[in-house]
């Protein structure tokens, strides 16, 4: 069992199982009895570990090529015990256009907690390397942290130059890998150390659980991963465990057709009088393998063109859905000013260029022609909205 | 384990044959690995227990066929689907092939519908009695194609209750079989084995599973009956699912598995060619609502009683019916008091039944009126429930068999749940005089 579609739907049975059964069965007791007090169970008390949830941690270390997987209540949970092996006074740099939930996570409350984060642009190699030496009053970073895509622009970032630089300063590398997935990058191959997931999204892929995931590339940070999981507790529970696992065994098929959709989405916006510009790894020309993507993934943005509003666009799709989330079967749309972005002050949202004419879309696996002609449609009526409105400014401007 | 308490938590389950979890795991697996060809083979022969495929059987559905076998004082249980599922499996297998069943007018109105209408058509047929605690009435109708008495422990809604050690008696000196619905008491207040039964039925949807959170049936075989006397040809026939072919060894049910002939056959043919299987996640809430089945019960009667004893004092109430009164009134001599009385010491469950003055209007505007209870047409669950039956639970039911069975156009039932019990009567004290324009 080598290859990743399959490792995708066996995973690594754990072996225990008397019964057969094909799948492995949903575990929801929180505790194990012990058959004597020297004879310790494989597993004790459900928080810190249960048959299901170590299906899923193994099944995801292994894919991610690491030597160890955790599994948390949310993408948040795990970022969130991730962070927890820091010190007070330790420094992190942080892509600066990451997700909102993560920045709030960093500098509202770690700060308090005196974790010190630096934002920096992630693409700007030697503003990088700055930024994690540090000065004579700065120490040099304990970590670099990022996301494999940004969210919601879609710029690649280099994982392996940025592991360089990271590595040349002794801060490791923290990646961000829910964009894109095992199926397209493995970031520990690329000198990454740790990778986190919100499963929620592809990884689970149907919109029906909120999860989060976490793997290390050895064995020291996998201990001290595993004691913020276990002392802080926020773990995924049984049954969302095995909604995660189900989704993973159909990951490569939903992928391989939402990247084919958010193509032909993306090339059809690009040629669109009515939007100024897309934002998808590729769709301008730069290279996207050379940084170790074998895929682009399902998510696309654009900013309308000036007169459209966006929320007259967003308002009248009838196929996508206006949902925050993504990487689920079916197609969302979002606002990030207004709805997963909000949580940035609007003056660092302009600066990393998330602008409130910016539209976000997840794709799903519908049929590509119905997507497209659900933008025309809700873009014919924004225009409309906008002509109407330009001749009423001109009335009023005549009335005067 | 002899307590149902006790049972209701324990039974069924070896923690060390799954990894020591304190609680059973839910198997959400179709099939099973059979491992090698020599086990497949006896899987598949039945001479090897285990698991192949969930249609026939489920790790997680098998701790719950023998945690109810357990509290039934039973020999062995099989899940599925629904209640019907349990009623319909358990006549056929009894009656198939031209059998008759007996049974009283006062059956759930889908087993009615079932055998009245229904089985027939299969060539089964139901001779229908006024009273099941008629035992002349009854052992009139024995003949030679009789194959099984069907009866509820308690009737619903009328809650009068069933004399199963007397009718076990009787269908015993004939030769037939006592098949028990045992839904509305539970094992909890009823174990009709002990009284001589020799097959329960659940719909488990009601007070075993207990939060009207999943539907479900079970057919419990006391494994006391001889299935291989005459009466019953289809199971002294071979059969090929039971026999060895190849090897020129031919069986029938009886002779293959002798005690576990009905509970074989149920699995064999009912549940694995029919279908209705239970599935693993409905087996597994039903087995976290069982580890609560005694208080619950015990509760909800208790207030059941207590709304009982309120109502017969409540204007325009025209009649309760409620058998468990006569636990507290020593003094009705009657002969269903002195059968409640003496089977059923600890109550008779939490479903009640009412007669108010007047007719459709005010049945309908104490249902529109009621704000604790909810309109539902369903009985066990931890919300109190209230329904009209011949409009909703019994309408599929042909008008003697309602009037036999006391459901009238002005009847109201209830289903008492674990709502403080005060709150209960106030909210149908409320609906009531709303009802009457007080």
């Amino acid at each position: 069992m080598t290859q990743l579609n399959t490792k995708l739907v066996h995973g690594l049975p754990l072996g225990t199982d008397t019964t057969g059964a094909v799948n492995p069965p949903i575990y929801n007791s929180s505790t194990y009895a012990f058959e004597t007090v020297e004879s310790m169970p494989r597993w004790d008390y459900a928080r810190s570990g249960n048959p299901t949830r170590e299906f899923l941690e193994r099944q995801i270390a292994q894919l991610e090529h690491g030597t160890r997987g955790f599994a948390f209540a949310s993408g948040l949970a795990a970022i969130h015990a991730v962070l927890s092996i820091f010190a007070p006074n330790d420094r992190i740099v942080v892509g600066a256009n990451i997700y909102g939930g993560t920045y709030s996570l960093f500098n509202e409350h770690f700060r308090r907690w005196g974790l010190l984060s630096t934002p920096v642009d992630t693409q700007d190699e030697s503003a990088l390397e700055r930024a994690v030496r540090g000065d004579d009053l700065t120490p040099p970073a304990r970590a670099v942290y990022v996301e494999t895509l940004t969210n919601p622009l879609l710029q690649v970032n280099d994982i392996a130059a940025i592991a360089r630089i990271a590595h040349r300063y002794g801060a490791i590398v923290i990646v961000d890998n829910t964009f894109v997935t095992p199926y397209l990058q493995q970031p520990l191959d690329l000198g990454a150390d740790i990778v986190l997931h919100s499963a929620t999204k592809y990884l689970a892929g149907h919109s029906d659980v909120i999860a989060g995931l976490a793997v290390v590339r050895d064995d020291a940070l996998g201990e001290r991963v595993y004691y913020a999981q276990n002392r802080l507790g926020g773990v995924l529970a049984p049954a969302e465990c095995d909604t995660v696992r189900r989704g993973i065994q159909t990951l490569a098929l939903r992928l391989e057709r939402q990247q084919e959709n958010a193509l032909a989405v993306a090339q059809h916006l690009l040629a669109h009088p009515y939007v100024r510009d897309v934002h998808y790894p590729g769709i301008h020309g730069e290279p996207v393998a050379a940084k170790g993507l074998r895929g682009c993934g399902g998510v696309l943005s654009f900013e309308v063109a000036p007169g459209i509003d966006p929320a007259d666009v967003l308002d009248h799709l009838r196929v996508f859905r206006l949902a925050v989330s993504l990487g689920a079967v079916e197609s969302l749309a979002e606002l990030p000013a207004r709805m997963t972005h909000f949580e940035l002050p609007r003056s660092e949202r302009l600066k990393v260029g998330i602008t409130d004419e910016l539209i976000r879309l997840s794709i799903g696996i519908e049929d590509v022609r119905d997507l497209i002609d659900d933008l025309d449609q809700a873009f014919d009526v924004a225009q409309e909205h906008a002509r109407r409105r330009s001749t009423d400014d001109l009335y009023a401007v005549l009335a005067i | 384990m002899c307590h149902v308490e006790t049972s209701a938590i324990h039974s069924g389950y070896t923690a060390a044959d799954h990894v020591h979890a304190a609680v059973p795991p839910i198997y959400l697996s179709a099939a099973f690995h059979m491992e090698s060809a020599d086990r497949g083979d006896a899987l598949s022969a039945g001479t090897q227990d285990g698991f192949s495929y969930s249609r026939v059987a489920n790790p997680t559905v098998d701790v719950l066929e023998r945690r109810i076998a357990a509290l039934e004082g039973g020999r062995s249980a099989v899940a599925v689907a629904s209640g019907m599922a349990a009623v319909s499996f358990a006549l056929l297998c009894a009656a198939e092939g031209g059998g008759r069943i007996i049974a009283p007018k006062t059956l759930y109105g889908a087993s009615v519908d079932a055998m009245a209408s229904f089985f027939p058509q299969f060539g089964v047929h139901t001779d229908f009695v006024d009273d099941i605690n008629d035992l002349a009435e009854v052992e009139a109708l024995i003949g030679p194609d009789t194959r099984a008495i069907f009866a509820e422990s308690v009737a619903n809604p009328s809650t009068e209750v069933t004399d199963v050690a007397a009718l076990a008696e009787l269908a015993h000196r004939h030769g037939v079989p006592l098949i028990v619905d045992n839904t509305v008491p539970t094992p909890y207040l009823f174990q009709p084995i002990r009284w001589g039964a020799d097959v329960v039925v659940h719909s488990t949807t009601k007070g075993i599973s207990g939060h009207g959170n999943t539907l479900g049936g079970v057919i419990v075989d006391a494994g006391n009956f001889d299935w291989g006397s005459p009466r019953f040809p289809q199971f002294t026939q071979p059969e090929l699912v039971v026999s060895d072919e190849r090897a020129g060894a031919w069986h029938s049910f009886a002779s293959r598995f002798g005690a576990d002939a009905y509970i074989r056959r149920v699995r064999i043919k009912y549940v694995r060619t029919f279908g209705a299987v239970e599935s693993p996640v409905n087996a597994y809430l039903q087995l976290l609502g069982l580890e609560t089945l005694a208080v619950r019960v015990r509760e909800q009667t208790r207030s059941a009683q207590a709304i009982a004893r309120h109502l017969r004092g409540v204007p325009h109430v025209r009649r309760v019916q409620y058998s468990g009164l006569a636990l507290e009134d020593e003094a009705d001599a009657g002969a269903q008091a002195q059968r409640v009385r003496r089977l059923f010491a600890h109550g008779v469950g939490p479903v009640l039944s009412f007669e108010l003055d007047g007719g459709r209007e005010q049945v309908s505007r104490v249902l529109d009126g009621v704000r604790v209870f909810s309109y539902v047409p369903n009985i066990g669950d931890a919300r109190s429930l209230i329904v009209d039956p011949a409009r909703i639970t019994h309408r599929e039911v042909p008008a003697e068999f309602r009037e036999a069975a006391g459901v009238s156009d002005n009847l109201i039932r209830l289903s008492v749940g674990l709502e403080h019990v005060d709150d209960l009567i106030a909210d149908l004290d409320g609906a009531i005089a709303h009802a009457y324009g007080v």
